[in-house]
């Protein structure tokens, strides 16, 4: 169960603007395990979108990117293969589903045509069998009358159900590993829970492990085993879900999990929210990134950068020099967060 | 679909009865006698009112056109004062040359625009996007009868491949009938080609950035296939209307070409019908390019259906 099937090592992706290399990734390292549902949460630019995309190389090479560091996957390093190489992973070791089904799949082309287009990429199958494969894979997304869903075009179907297609496309050549960019963000939150759950399922059900890249953490609780928090292109605490809810010891990680409107809390009494705004990439503060946030902020945090380590009392890796300080407020968050955050939202802005 | 080409076809009638107003005013309004360019210098008054009179050119503009209308209207646009013929004839014969002119200039644009669009879409800003720059500037830049003179200097004057002039229908033989068209359609083609490269180019990069295109690489297929499949069929609507437009232009504005390699087209009997005030002429071929061009925004509009499941005519 714990063998590892990704694992990012100190991974930097810098987008070549045109006063320099801008790292919107800096460092990342996180490890996905056989079978295991990994989160990476964080706020908007904050670089996991940016990691998702690194895995499958996505970005242009030659104009638009830089990546260094190690993405393993299989004891090869994927930012060492050849474009050609790298074309036969895509899809069939590895896939991704994207934020906008809407706008994720052609247009022009029917879907049952997309979802076999993956399988003939990659695998010695008959244009018949494919087709055959693609209508169980509808049916195992959990669309209804696949046969005649197989010939419909994009627009014919609803966001949920395109999102459903998009899963099917990933799942055409059975991937090990699934990379899952924001899959709800464009959906209602009854749709969003349908897949949410679909996504469950297929971990079990066929033993797939999944990135899912959100910023959602109620969809974090509910669902993943690992939580990878990331602040400004870094990862700034690692932990397994019960931990990270449980006993958060980043500031930002607290700050996150106090943002979260909660359906206990006073009623007319405004959000709480994390004071400040995100520092751009070209004005990176010296010393720890969430220095000029942080409000256990000490001499030390503006002068030198902490690293991911070990914290007394917790399974948890944490980049922040005061974790063992920091008391841990020890809250039931978890709990309540598994009870769904949507809820929550809907009550604070009705209140 | 069927009702809906009905459709877009009746609604020719009020276009056409339009342009047909607007240009037997403008006639109206060109000096110059019919009944005296007919007759030539030496012609004495007497005769040319006489002649006048027989033409109808001394009634009153409207009772004019109702008489021209009213036989339009059963299909006979008049007769050619000069050619003695009818004027449907007359079209008829000149619409072949101006139509093969048009076909193949258009097709020596698309085979020049597309591949060099693409090319120039899928390496912005390097050498093929700089190639496309300059030849689309070019293109736009001489003017046609300009480059045809050049051509004609080097390849029928100087190297002697290719005739300076004329033109041979298709049953003088394939190589006869290409061999008078190379030169005037390569001399129409680079206006065209730029118009339509720079639209390959503009709408291959716009749907580069969709994220259907991103899907597609992340599936893992080949860029040759990203392109060619996903980018390409995605970019064809912009394509499609302006190789539209382009062949509407050629079929209605080769006259200048047409003279310069004395070629029998529509625009050539055009330029000389205006000379000669073969009114019947003039106004029938303006009434027929006005079809043309409608014509050719219907087969576009069709195509869109062809091209994107998603256009659905009504």
């Amino acid at each position: 169960m714990t063998k590892p099937i990704l694992e990012i090592k100190e991974l930097k992706t810098s987008f070549k603007a045109y006063n320099g290399l801008l790292p919107a990734v800096d460092g990342v390292s996180l490890t996905v395990n056989e079978g295991e549902i990994v989160g990476v949460v964080g706020e908007s630019g904050c670089g996991k979108s940016v990691t998702a995309q690194s895995i499958l190389r996505l970005f242009d090479e030659r104009k638009e990117v830089k990546y260094e560091g190690e993405i393993s996957y299989g004891g090869v390093n994927l930012l060492s293969l050849k474009a050609k190489q790298m074309s036969s992973i895509r899809g069939n070791d590895i896939s991704m589903i994207f934020q906008d089904p809407l706008t994720s799949l052609n247009p022009v082309y029917p879907i049952g045509e997309q979802i076999v287009e993956a399988m003939l990429a990659h695998q010695r199958i008959s244009k018949k069998q494919a087709m055959q494969r693609a209508i169980e894979l509808l049916q195992l997304t959990g669309i209804p009358s696949p046969q005649e869903r197989y010939h419909q075009y994009p627009h014919q179907l609803s966001g949920g159900m395109r999102q459903r297609v998009m899963i099917a496309i990933a799942l055409a050549c059975r991937p090990k590993l699934l990379i899952a960019d924001e899959p709800t963000t464009a959906l209602d939150v009854t749709i969003q829970a349908q897949i949410m759950s679909l996504l469950a399922r297929l971990n079990k059900q066929l033993n797939m492990s999944i990135l899912l890249i959100t910023h959602d953490l109620g969809i974090v609780a509910e669902t993943c085993h690992k939580v990878v928090v990331m602040y400004l292109g870094q990862v700034v605490e690692t932990a397994s879900v019960q931990e990270l809810f449980q006993s958060p010891r980043h500031p930002y990680t607290q700050a996150l999990l106090q943002a979260m409107p909660r359906i206990d809390s006073e009623r007319g009494k405004p959000l709480t929210v994390i004071e400040g705004s995100l520092p751009t990439l070209n004005q990176l503060p010296q010393g720890c990134r969430f220095v000029s946030r942080c409000s256990y902020a000490t001499e030390k945090c503006h002068s030198a950068s902490p690293i991911l380590k070990p914290v007394e009392g917790v399974q948890a890796l944490v980049r922040c020099w005061n974790a063992d300080l920091i008391k841990i407020e020890s809250r039931s968050q978890g709990q309540q967060a598994r009870s769904g955050g949507e809820d929550h939202v809907i009550q604070s802005v009705q209140s | 679909m069927a009702i809906y080409v009905l459709k877009r076809l009746l609604a020719l009638v009020p276009t056409l009865f339009i342009m047909s107003v607007i240009v037997f005013i403008i006639i109206y309004l060109i000096p110059g006698d019919p009944a005296r360019v007919m007759l030539g210098d030496g012609a004495d008054e007497a005769t040319i009112q006489q002649v006048r009179e027989q033409m109808g050119l001394n009634q009153p503009v409207l009772p004019q056109y109702i008489n021209w209308i009213s036989g339009a209207l059963q299909g006979n646009f008049g007769e050619s004062y000069f050619l003695g013929k009818s004027v449907m004839a007359a079209i008829g014969e000149h619409a072949g040359p101006t139509f093969s002119l048009a076909v193949l200039a258009l097709l020596l644009s698309l085979c020049t625009a597309i591949p060099l669009g693409i090319a120039a879409a899928k390496h912005q800003g390097g050498l093929a996007d700089k190639l496309l720059t300059a030849f689309s500037l070019l293109g736009m830049a001489i003017p046609g009868f300009l480059l045809s003179l050049f051509l004609v200097l080097l390849f029928a004057v100087k190297l002697k491949w290719l005739p300076v002039s004329g033109y041979a229908s298709l049953q003088d033989g394939v190589w006869s009938y290409l061999k008078h068209l190379i030169l005037p359609a390569v001399s129409l083609s680079p206006l065209m080609g730029a118009i339509i490269a720079r639209m390959v180019r503009s709408s291959m990069l716009e749907v580069m950035n969709q994220s259907y295109v991103k899907t597609a690489r992340a599936k893992g297929v080949s860029e040759h296939r990203v392109i060619y499949k996903h980018v390409l069929r995605n970019a064809l609507i912009p394509i499609i209307t302006v190789t539209g437009g382009a062949f509407g232009t050629l079929l209605a504005g080769a006259a200048v070409i047409e003279t310069v390699f004395n070629i029998p087209g529509l625009g050539q009997l055009l330029v000389h019908s205006v000379a000669r005030r073969d009114y019947a002429v003039i106004q029938g071929i303006v009434l027929f390019i006005a079809f043309l061009y409608v014509a050719v925004n219907l087969i576009v509009d069709l195509l869109y259906v062809v091209a994107d499941p998603r256009v659905r005519l009504e």
